[in-house]
């Protein structure tokens, strides 16, 4: 196609564009009103940071996924990323070769072993993007060995290894911030902020994407030719989770073993980053809904304070994936990864600020990082994880048992249920524990 | 492709272990490709069949099932199994492929069976097997297993030591306690960082049961132990906590320590500690601390949300040095304290720019229903200064009680204050202010002024919307040019079919400049567009009527632009209308743009009409570059011969060596 002719066309396309977000932006003004963050200035943020200063950095298993995470690491000055750890020879010969480009050295360590990255003294923290079998163990592991943790979600496979992540942060002292990078992006967070004020009135229903809701269980696979340890460790990637014999299928790390007993579901994939959001909006970082009910193709659960929430796929306005819409008795607010929000009242949107959309992890990763250095608790931390990831795996258990099941969350247990009780762990593969 | 397999194979699965007799035959061992299962066929089915399904299980597991369906069997005998089904379970323990299978069954299944089947297997196994063993134990609990562990806790292999250390501290107990406490101190140093994690879960449990002094003394012999630091640091959280407010000395101890990890911790427990007593604690150490470490300790005197923090930030926010007093102002509004109210205000009013805005944005923040109030009281007699930070304040914190006020500012004789007032309306403006803005435009000379009522003017149009079109009207029919303009581009902002017609309208304006601007924002008219078709009318009638030959441009651009983006547009449609449009394309660009259009239509004629701009020498190879663009692509409305004309006349006509070898490779495939 001629240069003018391509101009011609993408003058069009930037038009259309430009139009769009023109009349999106055009409403934007205004502060938002903002949950908490550790003011940059705190942390010396200003200038260059000096080696002493900066946070060493190591990662775990980083595909896909933590590929795109450490970008958003090593753009920030005060990062300086020394190892990876990946049970695929290829995955970790890629990420050195960013990490070296970036510095400009071949310092960048590997290792297949993550207990031989977790016992290096001088690594301050971890990026751990393995893959959902070994989230939660990984970062355990690294708590023990004096890590502060940014992990992918869902981070746990169970209830059981949510209430441990819980246990082995608080015992630690380590700083932990769930990859659930919505809680730091300012569409999701004005409206988070408009239900939490009472803006919305007294909050009736909350409504989240769960982009699917089958279960399965995981299982098995007919054994293939095991590739040379060095290449892909098996037994690694396996890690607590039960053996099986090799079968490259498994190894996608995506959906294996996705919530222990229970995968498949979009309940946990994509109900850790829009329940979690129902769960910020709802006060409800230390608790979780008590009662969870398969109701057609929709999943219904109720907290003690009497919100109720809504995991479903359909009825949503359009403003992106991962949805999430919060209603109270004067007012609603809906938004999405497209960044735009829609309300009941233009009035309620008069302070949003200009929208990001793409839900880039950038300021997430920037949370955590300021967090690491004064101690704070992060926007998407360990407490509020758990109670994300337990709100998901109850609702994943009511959609397998295909019924009803009330829980207890103080106690942690599902009140007269020994059948939905039984699925609250699932025990790890020797020598993993929790 | 694996899910279709696999759900496949559960239906067969399920129908075959949901059925009681006969539960499995293994001629289903050729469906053993992969196994999963998607739970109980309908709710309450699992029940009435439990005891059948569990029969069958135990079957499976003592069969000479493939591996699979033995895993599976596990799984399943997790929800289903019962004491029956533990000696099966057990015979796996010893199977390095089943160990964790079984144990996935053996650490849900209720009752004493599975704790005294693990502890039979402890005292056989060894390894890695024993390991898996250990941690089920620990896992479960189980209190008759203490002596077992005791003895693992010696044993040679270091991860059977630990992990028995480890299960010894979920257990707990004074049993537990003593053993691991004399260990802490005879261990090797592989196993004593697993000793000391022992001591640490124990002390936990002793907390838990509000026997705290037991609890310090686990937490004392951690931290005064030879192990890890990060052992340590564990050991000197859980001894501070542990020891309520006696622990304060031993807190700020650490908050003092030169060494980072040290002061770290201290700052995570500065948090963690309870009580006014710690409060102050925090706060004392924050006074005496050096200017680099104050803001983390303000900030973690904040995070305590204890209102006896409040008055040592809001005297730090009030009278600090400017670094940490930014700090201060920043968290002032977390423990959500009224108190924090004046000296935010009297902040955002002061002098220095950045404290101010520092002060505002704390204000915004600042919760509780009393604040709106408070802010809406102080309105009425407030002037100057304040009174701009509080129409400021009552924009950002949505109040909307505040807009008659506000409403009222805006012919305040202070120009500060009628700004700010403008402002305001952008996030509390309805369609009233939208009519007080217009008035205020038409009676303003003032340019900075003008200039600031029009932004707001778009900004409130544009979140309004269609319905403050009425009010704007007025504006369009101001005697004064300048007044049209500005109502011109807040109709563009508020969008609508009425906002379109006035534009369109204002095109035929008396004043020149104003025709320009109307046709301009009809070229870009920036509402749903595409989809706002109506657009596309006044468009072509400006290209075909107005006499100015730069409106002739632009309308014939935008008319483009719009043909070329509406997707809602029938081929059909749009041909027709290039057709109707291309006699009056004089000029190369609004030519070439048109091929943009025209290459995206799957009709022989638009394929005649690129070949006829082909012919042009100005804009040949354009022309070549979209027919071979079209032409290359395989559509059933235009034949194969009609497509090997146009990419021939692009070989022929194009002086450029890449369309030509594209044309090219394009006819060898049509071969």
């Amino acid at each position: 196609m001629s240069d003018s002719l391509n101009t011609a066309l993408k003058r069009s396309t930037s038009n259309l564009t430009r139009r769009r977000f023109l009349k999106s932006t055009l409403k934007a003004g205004g502060l938002l009103l903002a949950p908490q963050i550790v003011p940059g200035r705190v942390l010396g943020l200003n200038g260059t940071v000096p080696p002493s200063e900066r946070i060493v950095l190591g990662g775990i298993g980083l595909g896909n996924r933590g590929t795109y995470d450490l970008s958003c690491f090593l753009g920030e000055p005060d990062v300086q990323f020394v190892a990876i750890c990946d049970i695929k020879a290829a995955r970790r010969e890629e990420i050195k070769k960013k990490a070296d480009e970036k510095y400009g050295n071949k310092d960048c360590a590997m290792y297949r072993d993550l207990r031989d990255l977790l016992a290096r003294n001088d690594i301050d923290a971890v990026l751990i993007a393995t893959g959902p079998n070994w989230h939660a163990t990984a970062a355990i592991l690294a708590a023990e060995a004096g890590k502060d943790v940014y992990c992918e979600k869902p981070c746990t496979k169970n209830i059981a290894q949510s209430l441990a992540l819980r246990d082995a942060f608080r015992r630690t002292g380590r700083v932990f911030q769930a990859g659930t990078q919505r809680r730091s992006l300012p569409n999701f967070m004005y409206a988070i902020d408009l239900a939490r004020r009472g803006k919305l009135g007294r909050l009736q229903t909350l409504y989240a994407h769960p982009d699917g809701l089958a279960t399965s269980m995981s299982g098995w696979a007919p054994a293939e030719s095991e590739p040379p340890k060095e290449q892909v460790d098996w037994n690694l990637y396996l890690g607590p989770a039960a053996w099986r014999p090799f079968n490259k299928k498994w190894l996608d790390g995506f959906n294996f073993e996705k919530g222990g007993g229970l995968t498949g579901g979009g309940c946990l994939e994509w109900g850790s980053h829009c329940v979690d959001l129902c769960q910020w909006a709802n006060d409800a970082d230390k608790t979780a809904p008590i009662e969870y009910e398969p109701q057609g193709d929709e999943l219904h659960a109720r907290y003690a304070n009497g919100v109720k929430l809504v995991l479903r796929d359909n009825g949503w306005i359009g403003l992106g994936s991962c949805p999430v819409r919060f209603e109270g008795d004067t007012g609603w607010v809906e938004t999405g990864d497209d960044g735009d929000l829609a309300a009941s009242a233009p009035a309620l949107l008069a302070n949003k600020r200009a929208k990001v959309s793409g839900y880039p992890a950038n300021f997430h990763v920037r949370n955590f990082l300021d967090c690491v250095k004064s101690r704070a608790l992060t926007r998407a931390n360990v407490e509020a994880a758990c109670q994300t990831h337990i709100t998901c795996h109850a609702a994943n258990i009511a959609l397998f048992l295909k019924r009803k099941v009330t829980y207890d969350p103080v106690k942690n247990q599902f009140i007269g249920d020994e059948e939905a009780n039984r699925l609250r762990s699932e025990a790890l593969r020797e020598p993993w524990r929790l | 492709m694996k899910f279709q397999i696999r759900n496949s194979l559960v239906r067969a699965s399920q129908k075959l272990t949901c059925t009681p007799t006969p539960i499995l035959t293994w001629a289903f061992t050729a469906l053993s490709l992969f196994i999963a299962w998607s739970g109980p066929a309908c709710a309450g089915e699992t029940a009435s069949s439990a005891p059948e399904q569990e029969r069958a299980l135990i079957q499976v597991l003592q069969s000479d099932a493939p591996p699979g369906q033995k895993a599976l069997a596990c799984k399943k005998l997790a929800i289903y199994g019962t004491d029956k089904a533990v000696p099966a379970l057990a015979t796996l323990l010893a199977d390095e492929r089943f160990a964790s299978w079984a144990r996935i069954a053996l650490e849900a299944i209720p009752g004493p069976a599975p704790d005294k089947a693990l502890r039979n297997a402890a005292g056989k196994l060894h390894g890695m097997l024993l390991v898996g063993v250990i941690n089920s134990i620990g896992f479960r609990q189980d209190a008759g297993s203490v002596s077992v562990l005791k003895r693992k806790l010696i044993d040679s292999d270091a991860q059977v030591a630990s992990a028995a250390a480890v299960s010894l501290g979920k257990i707990g107990g004074p049993q537990a306690a003593n053993a691991l406490s004399r260990a802490l101190g005879k261990a090797a140093e592989p196993v004593r960082p697993a000793i000391a994690e022992g001591c640490v879960r124990c002390a936990e449990k002793f907390l838990a049961d509000a026997k705290s002094a037991d609890a310090v003394k686990l937490y004392d012999a951690v931290r005064f132990s030879a192990l890890p630091k990060e052992r340590i640091l564990e050991g000197l959280r859980g001894a501070i906590l542990a020891r309520g407010s006696a622990g304060i000395p031993l807190l700020l101890a650490q908050l003092q320590s030169g060494d980072r990890d040290y002061f770290n911790i201290g700052l995570r427990v500065a948090r963690e500690l309870p009580g006014r007593e710690a409060t102050e604690a925090v706060a004392g150490a924050f006074r005496q601390a050096t200017p680099d470490r104050q803001p983390l300790l303000l900030l973690a005197l904040a995070d305590r949300g204890d209102a006896a923090a409040t008055p040592v930030v809001a005297d730090i926010a009030g009278n600090g040095e400017k670094k940490v007093r930014l700090v201060a102002i920043d968290i002032l509004d977390r423990a959500g304290d009224p108190a924090a109210l004046p000296v935010l205000l009297n902040d955002a009013t002061g002098e220095d720019p950045e404290i101010s805005q520092a002060a505002l944005a704390a204000l915004a923040r600042l919760a509780g229903n009393d604040v709106d109030s408070e802010l809406l009281a102080r309105l009425p007699d407030s002037s100057g200064r304040m009174r701009q930070t509080l129409i400021t304040l009552s924009a950002r914190r949505g109040i909307e009680k505040a807009l008659p006020l506000v409403a009222q500012s805006v012919g305040d004789p202070d120009a500060n204050t009628r700004n700010a007032a403008i402002q305001a309306l952008t996030a509390l403006g309805g369609n009233n202010e939208v009519a007080e803005l217009a008035r205020a435009l038409a009676k303003s000379e003032i340019p900075a002024e003008r200039a600031h009522i029009e932004t707001v003017l778009v900004t409130l149009s544009g979140r309004l919307g269609t319905k403050c079109v009425p009010s704007l009207l007025s504006l369009i029919q101001s005697p004064e040019p300048a007044n049209r303009k500005a109502a011109l581009q807040a109709l563009v902002a508020a969008g609508g079919s009425d906002a379109l017609a006035a534009v369109a309208a204002a095109t035929e304006d008396k004043d020149q400049s104003l025709q320009d601007e109307a046709v301009r924002t009809l070229c870009s008219w920036p509402n749903a567009w595409p989809e706002d078709a109506a657009v596309a009318e006044p468009l072509l009638h400006t290209a075909k009527t107005d006499s100015n030959s730069a409106h002739d441009i632009l309308a014939l651009r935008g008319y483009l632009q719009f043909l070329l983006g509406d997707e809602k547009l029938k081929e059909d449609d749009k041909l027709a209308k290039m057709q109707e449009i291309m006699p009056l394309l004089q000029r190369p660009q609004e030519k070439i743009t048109a091929m943009a259009v025209l290459q995206g239509i799957p009709d022989p004629a638009a394929l005649e009409l690129l070949a006829a701009l082909a012919a042009e020498p100005a804009v040949a190879n354009d022309a070549c570059a979209a027919l071979v663009q079209a032409a290359a692509q395989n559509r059933p409305s235009i034949s194969i011969d009609q497509r090997k004309k146009a990419l021939q006349l692009a070989v022929e006509k194009s002086t450029r060596e890449e369309t030509k070898q594209k044309a090219e490779a394009a006819l060898k495939n049509l071969q």
